[in-house]
């Protein structure tokens, strides 16, 4: 009666809300691991693809390592080395940002049947639920402060494609590849973050981008 | 038909005698209260005829050789003439002892006269048949409801607010005037008929107009400015007809617009349903914010006519989405709210006017504990606080319920007509707890606590009239909410002539009266059970009074109460992108601090954008063309001549 | 028959739930915690007592309790406990349900202020506000389990062949729903982390500071009432957890009161190991509650 992936999908689209209306740094670094996990776990459940390749299975593990353990272990190394307050700063409010998440959805759930892909079944969900992950990344992207959060925004991002290329490709080994550069681009945007962040940190005494402002002429 | 002509004269004749002999006082106004509710009796009467087909429903008469005046009476027309015959009368009574100004008798008279002018003007509108007609009542009814703004016509702010009411309602009426020439252009006649036959875009857009113009009227969300300004201005029985029985007409030439076009697009139904839950949240969040107890009540209003639109978008949804049973149902809704609209907001109105009349102030936050020294005003402020906040065992439930079932009904539908069905009902919900916390604030911070202010404490109850008409008011709401089989059945039945919805029979309702009339009873005897075991548990138990508990604050004065104010300003703040709250607040220097002061105003965004995108810009355009204006006479005649000239070449 | 048996269990064993919730908060402090009848000995006392009224109020003071105790008696007429069916029950009785429980929040609103205390007219400030937002989560359930099973009514929801449930064609849905009812739940009836029950200080209540003036009888019809509503929550949440087996009434009733009563201790739970929000968080909460069910919502539209 529940049907694996869909509670997967589900419980990815409630990671985004839930991202959306957290206010507290960790928690958002917890869920986006949490969220890394579910991503890197979706096409283990997806039906076609139930025999993997011994190469498959690599990318897979170092994927899932990446998104889980790495990334937002980085990050929470970054948060708590510099010391920055655990607030997130929204400049959008988080009942705002509730609300947006909410119509992303639905503007995913139009968007999907706009595009009038023939996609049978479980990759139409997957489609609705890559389209909002993205815009989600790009939403918290816009609407919050800090360096830290625009990062964790881009993670989103990352994995809204990951999901769309799920979704669109049929899923050859061309695109571990793809995304394992994408992911590499990730890890060092994320070191050269964490270098950044801690000279901002030393120059204005916090990581607001807002100070940033200051440096034009 | 004959029969309602004549209720018309006498309420026409009502308003005349006072005119010729306001030297008495007193007399006139009796002789207006009379006649007025003797042609009010007689249309009811005339009502009754027509609808049991003992009379005819037609009458039509030539008007200056060029026009021909018609008149016709069907099913909708009916219902809406039932809160102008049934309020009407009230509100001419609450007048007796609202305007007791003997020194200003000849102002009073003219008031009466057209206090009746517009009652005849607002009938004249529901049974007009033909366009000239309907215009022609229209304009009355528009220009004898600014002369009744107009009561204290020496004050700067009923000036301004009357300028600007009659700034909305001749611009609404241009409005619908553009829509009749766009569709007589295209019929060629000024008839009522074949309208439906006009192409498809000439009915949008006669539809978009007509829609703007009777908004303006009905005070519809972006259009809605003049009302909160109106209210406070005119006299609180003026504020009653206007609020009660005036607005409706915007509602109802929205529904005739529809049912002669005809149209089943599903943009119409979609603005409709936009415009009323926009009208429904954002007016009861500024009703919220208000701290003036006529500007909140005309707020309130504005979420009421949301509440009426949504009724009718849904029914127009039905309509447009093939589901009757949805269809009839959001109709019978928006129509049953417009009759408790008319009853509890007149009554509320009263009651806000009892309050002024006595205490001298609309400031809420300057009354408080008058339900001890105005127990009749009180109860009944209370019973219509219940109603209006769409409560059971109340009138305002049965309605608000007539409309949740067709929300409901509306989510077995696909695609956008689902979402607009899910969003009304979420948008229903949340403007039923706002409203109550709106209500509870007006009864909590007037009614109940104790006076903040010397005027308060010395408030009396008021005159006799007075409270006869506010419980006169007050049972109907409970009637209709504890009995609303027939009222369901009439509305239903009142369905029959919008051709839509003529083959609807009334088996759709099933058992829902009933139901509704069951679980109010028993929610009533529940009540009463309860109260007699509370006597029983209380006999010979010590009972002894105190003042309340401070929570360890030995010296409270009533100046400490919750002000209605803060009571709302978390409310008003949730929803703050869609209002602005400006506060002032001096702040705390000395370590001794003299004096300190904290205001906050909570503004209106339609009020603001109107301002910002039309005022403005036509003030700069103006200014550019300043140079036009001379001085010499000489050139300006030059100008008539130049354009008298062009007009004659051109045109 | 039976429905009458059901009701009459109800009424009579709903005080006994929230002494479960104390003994569970006693238990995870390390105390022994008050007897688990403690809330009948709590309206025994009260019933004996008389009463001292401010001399600021007037009769809708007095009106408070018993309207929101008839409230919370209506509701539990139409409540099909353990799949029985209720008393009472008509198609959209749901919606008038919860309108009835509004006008019982009205009367105690308005007694709060009938007082002129200060702090008795924030607690109602706050409760206009919060209920306002959880009445909107409620609601989307309600469309939602329209959009499940086609009805209006709690006994069509609860009871018969096409009753929600965990089981049902829909179910993983239902955790969503669950979890965002709970999440109201908490809410509605002033429990940790939007309100503390518990707390000394009059500034932080929300609900208790509303009845601080009421004393005797009045204050038990309100506790009573109060009971009364968490009851119907937790019977809801219960209700969705399990429909009625096929197993004769008296197996529903065990199984019911069982699910009940892990309800109960999962409330019990959340307030012991959550501490209270901060005032201002309380509207994202429920903001939270209601988006899930929303979402579930949206879930139903064309995908699953």
């Amino acid at each position: 009666m529940i049907n694996n992936i869909d509670v997967i999908l589900v419980l990815i689209l409630l990671s985004v809300l839930l991202s959306l209306g957290s206010s507290r740094m960790m928690t958002l670094i917890k869920i986006m691991a949490l969220q890394g996990a579910l991503v890197s776990l979706a096409p283990i459940f997806l039906d076609q693809h139930s025999r993997l390749s011994s190469g498959g299975v690599l990318f897979f593990q170092l994927m899932f390592l990446i998104k889980t353990a790495l990334i937002p272990g980085l990050l929470y190394m970054a948060v708590t080395k510099i010391s920055i307050k655990r607030e997130v700063e929204p400049i959008i409010g988080y009942h705002a940002s509730i609300f947006t998440g909410l119509g992303l959805i639905l503007l995913s759930v139009y968007i999907t049947q706009r595009l009038g892909l023939s996609l049978h079944g479980d990759y139409a969900v997957l489609l609705i639920t890559a389209i909002t992950t993205l815009s989600g990344g790009l939403f918290l992207m816009m609407s919050r402060t800090k360096a830290i959060t625009q990062v964790i925004g881009y993670l989103m991002l990352d994995n809204g494609i990951h999901l769309m290329g799920m979704a669109l490709t049929k899923h050859s080994h061309n695109l571990y590849i793809v995304e394992f550069g994408v992911l590499l681009d990730l890890l060092v945007g994320v070191m050269i973050m964490g270098i950044i962040l801690h000279n901002i940190n030393r120059t204005f005494d916090d990581v607001d981008t807002m100070y940033l402002g200051q440096l034009k002429d | 038909m004959h029969i309602l002509l004549t209720a018309l004269s006498l309420i026409l004749i009502g308003g005349i005698l006072p005119l010729l002999m306001h030297r008495w006082f007193r007399l006139s106004k009796i002789v207006h209260i009379t006649t007025v509710t003797a042609g009010c009796l007689t249309g009811l009467y005339g009502l009754y005829a027509v609808w049991q087909q003992q009379a005819e429903a037609l009458f039509s008469c030539s008007w200056l050789h060029v026009f021909t005046l018609a008149f016709a009476l069907d099913s909708l027309s009916m219902f809406f003439l039932l809160p102008v015959f049934l309020v009407s009368p009230l509100i001419a009574l609450y007048g007796y002892h609202y305007l007791d100004k003997p020194t200003a008798s000849w102002r009073v008279a003219v008031n009466n006269f057209f206090f009746s002018l517009l009652i005849v003007s607002m009938a004249l509108v529901t049974v007009a048949a033909n366009i000239m007609t309907f215009a022609l009542a229209w304009e009355l009814m528009s220009l004898s409801s600014y002369f009744l703004v107009m009561f204290d016509f020496e004050k700067e702010e009923t000036q301004r607010a009357g300028y600007l009411y009659l700034l909305f309602t001749q611009t609404g009426a241009l409005c619908i005037f553009a829509a009749f020439a766009v569709i007589s252009s295209h019929t060629g006649s000024l008839s009522f008929a074949h309208i439906e036959q006009l192409p498809h875009g000439v009915k949008l857009v006669a539809f978009f107009l007509a829609f703007v113009g009777f908004g303006s009227k009905a005070g519809v969300f972006p259009f809605h400015i003049w009302l909160p300004h109106a209210h406070p201005a005119a006299p609180s029985h003026v504020s009653a007809l206007l609020s009660g029985v005036m607005i409706k007409m915007g509602i109802y030439g929205i529904l005739r617009i529809y049912i002669l076009l005809d149209d089943p697009s599903p943009i119409i139904p979609q603005t409709v349903l936009i415009c009323g839950m926009l009208s429904g949240v954002l007016g009861v969040i500024y009703a919220l914010g208000k701290q003036d107890i006529k500007r909140l009540l005309a707020y309130s209003s504005i979420e009421n006519i949301g509440i009426i639109l949504i009724g009718a978008g849904l029914g127009m949804l039905g309509i447009s989405s093939g589901n009757r049973i949805m269809a009839a149902f959001g109709f019978a809704g928006c129509l049953l709210h417009v009759l408790n609209h008319a009853l509890f907001k007149s009554l509320l109105f009263m009651g806000s006017g009892a309050v002024l009349h006595t205490t001298g102030t609309r400031h809420i936050d300057q009354l408080g504990g008058l339900m001890k020294n105005m127990p009749v005003t009180g109860r009944t402020f209370l019973a219509g606080s219940v109603a209006i906040s769409g409560l059971p065992p109340l009138n305002g439930f049965i309605s608000e319920f007539l409309i949740y079932y067709a929300g409901f009904q509306g989510l077995g539908l696909h695609g956008a007509a689902f979402l607009f069905s899910m969003s009304t009902i979420i948008a229903l919900a949340v403007i039923g707890g706002l409203a109550s916390g709106c209500f509870t604030k007006v009864i909590g911070v007037v009614f109940l606590g104790e006076p903040r202010s010397v005027r308060a404490q010395k408030a009396v109850e008021c005159g006799r009239a007075m409270q006869a008409a506010m419980i006169l008011l007050a049972l109907p709401c409970l009637l209709i909410g504890i009995w609303p089989e027939p009222f369901i059945r009439l509305v239903f039945a009142s369905l029959h002539d919008m051709s839509p919805l003529a083959t609807i029979s009334p088996e759709i309702l099933g058992t829902i009266p009933q139901n509704l009339a069951m679980a109010a009873r028993l929610f009533l005897g529940l009540l009463f059970v309860t109260i007699i075991l509370r006597r029983l548990l209380y006999r010979a138990k010590p009972i002894s009074q105190s003042s309340t508990w401070g929570c360890g604050f030995t010296q409270p004065t009533a100046r400490m109460q919750y002000t209605g104010t803060s009571y709302a300003l978390s409310m008003v703040n949730f929803h703050r992108p869609f209002v602005r709250v400006r506060t002032q607040y001096s702040g705390i220097t000395k370590i001794f601090p003299r004096w300190a002061g904290y205001a906050s105003k909570v503004e209106d965004i339609a009020e603001i954008g109107l301002h910002r995108m039309l005022i403005q810009p036509l003030i700069w355009v103006l200014d550019r063309l300043r140079w036009i204006q001379h001085g010499h006479i000489q050139l300006y005649i030059s100008y008539i001549i130049v354009t008298i000239a062009v007009l004659l070449l051109v045109v | 028959m039976e429905s009458i048996i059901a009701l009459g269990i109800a009424l009579i064993s709903a005080p006994l739930f929230p002494g479960i919730i104390l003994k569970i908060k006693a238990l995870f402090a390390g105390k022994k915690g008050p007897p688990l009848l403690i809330k009948y000995y709590t309206l025994a006392k009260l019933l004996r007592k008389g009463s001292v009224y401010s001399t600021s109020t007037t009769f809708v003071f007095r009106m408070g309790p018993i309207v929101s105790c008839a409230a919370a008696v209506m509701v539990f007429l139409f409540f099909p406990f353990a799949g029985i069916p209720p008393l009472l029950s008509f198609h959209g009785d749901a919606v008038v349900l919860f309108y009835i429980l509004g006008i019982g929040r009205f009367f105690t609103m308005a007694a709060a202020l009938d007082t002129a205390s200060p702090f008795e007219g924030m607690g109602a400030a706050r409760e206009a506000f919060f209920a306002t937002l959880s009445e909107a989560a409620v609601f989307v359930v309600l469309i939602l389990f329209y959009r499940m099973n086609g009805s209006l009514s709690l006994a069509a929801y609860f009871s018969g062949p096409h009753a929600i449930s965990l089981a049902g064609p829909q179910g993983a849905l239902l955790l969503l729903v669950i979890v965002s009812l709970f999440m109201t739940l908490l809410a509605e009836n002033s429990r940790v982390p939007v309100d503390d029950p518990a707390t000394h200080l009059e500034l932080t209540m929300i609900h208790e500071v509303m009845i601080l003036d009421h004393s005797g009888p009045d204050l038990a019809l309100i506790e009573l009432g109060s009971f009364y509503k968490l009851f119907f929550y937790a019977a809801f949440i219960a209700c969705l957890i399990s429909s009625p087996i096929q197993a004769g009434p008296f197996a529903n009733t065990l199984l019911f009161y069982s699910l009940l009563t892990a309800v109960y201790v999962a409330i019990g739970i959340t307030e012991s190991i959550t501490a209270r929000l901060k005032m201002n968080l309380v509207p994202k909460y429920i903001l939270t509650s209601f988006a899930l069910s929303f979402f579930a919502i949206i879930l139903t539209m064309e995908i699953f």
